[in-house]
């Protein structure tokens, strides 16, 4: 390739980066690991959504009912006093693992919440990054009494 | 959608309710209704992004998230959801 056509398309690439708007500043974890919200189970999907197994016990705390009688809205607390980059969450209860990865800027603090459906009872695993580069992970086995995935 | 933010020593409690059926494929054949979902939600404060999430659609109907980051009363809080078709969608309140 002409060394004066190469630069002219580094050129365009940097300009059409930098009109991206703000909110895509982040990842958009569906886009970059599309593989993780396909996984049937914990396991492959935080493979696919972190690249390792690697994960260290006891840091993270999740807040979750020992029996939900809903299923259809089962509230998971996340609570961790590290400072975190990426809190993701996984059941093992529905068709696909992956629910949602949350990305944390810095001044937030690791005390979340959001609410899930599980048609059935399962294990709940939370897997976070840590701004210091390490993963830390959390189990917790949720009991279903009624399934809440639409039949 | 739903928004409150409230500040606590400097500390901002933001309780968001969005609007959205979750229906995944599974649950869409099931039911026989379209699929439909949130893929991404971002919250803004003062303009700088502090919080956000790629979705699926095993979270609840009409998505709850709680989430706490530092901030002030007054400061302007925008949410910004995305759907699997590309639907925005926003809303903003001040901090409380």
């Amino acid at each position: 390739m002409q060394r004066r056509k190469f630069l002219s398309l580094g050129a365009t690439a940097v300009a059409v980066a930098s009109v991206l708007p703000v909110s895509l500043s982040a990842t958009d974890f569906r886009a970059t690991a599309p593989k993780a919200w396909e996984a049937p189970s914990s396991k492959e999907a935080i493979e696919a959504l972190f690249g390792s197994s690697e994960m260290i016990d006891g840091q993270i705390e999740i807040k979750a009912p020992k029996l939900a009688e809903n299923g259809g809205a089962v509230p998971i607390g996340i609570k961790s006093k590290l400072d975190l980059a990426v809190v993701a969450l996984f059941q093992d209860a529905n068709p696909r693992s992956a629910v949602v990865v949350m990305e944390l800027a810095e001044g937030t603090v690791a005390d979340l919440m959001t609410k899930i459906k599980m048609r059935k009872t399962a294990n709940v695993t939370v897997v976070a990054k840590g701004r210091d580069g390490k993963l830390y992970s959390a189990v917790q086995k949720v009991e279903v009494s009624i399934g809440g995935c639409g039949g | 959608m739903k928004i409150k933010a409230k500040e606590k020593k400097g500390l901002v409690e933001v309780k968001i309710l969005l609007d959205s059926p979750m229906v995944g494929k599974e649950e869409a054949e099931t039911r026989k209704v379209e699929v439909d979902f949130l893929t991404h939600v971002t919250a803004k404060i003062n303009g700088k992004v502090i919080w956000e999430a790629s979705t699926g659609p095993f979270l609840s109907k009409n998505p709850y998230f709680m989430f706490n980051v530092e901030g002030k009363k007054g400061d302007e809080l925008v949410i910004e959801t995305i759907n699997d078709k590309g639907v925005v969608d926003s809303d903003k309140d001040q901090v409380k």
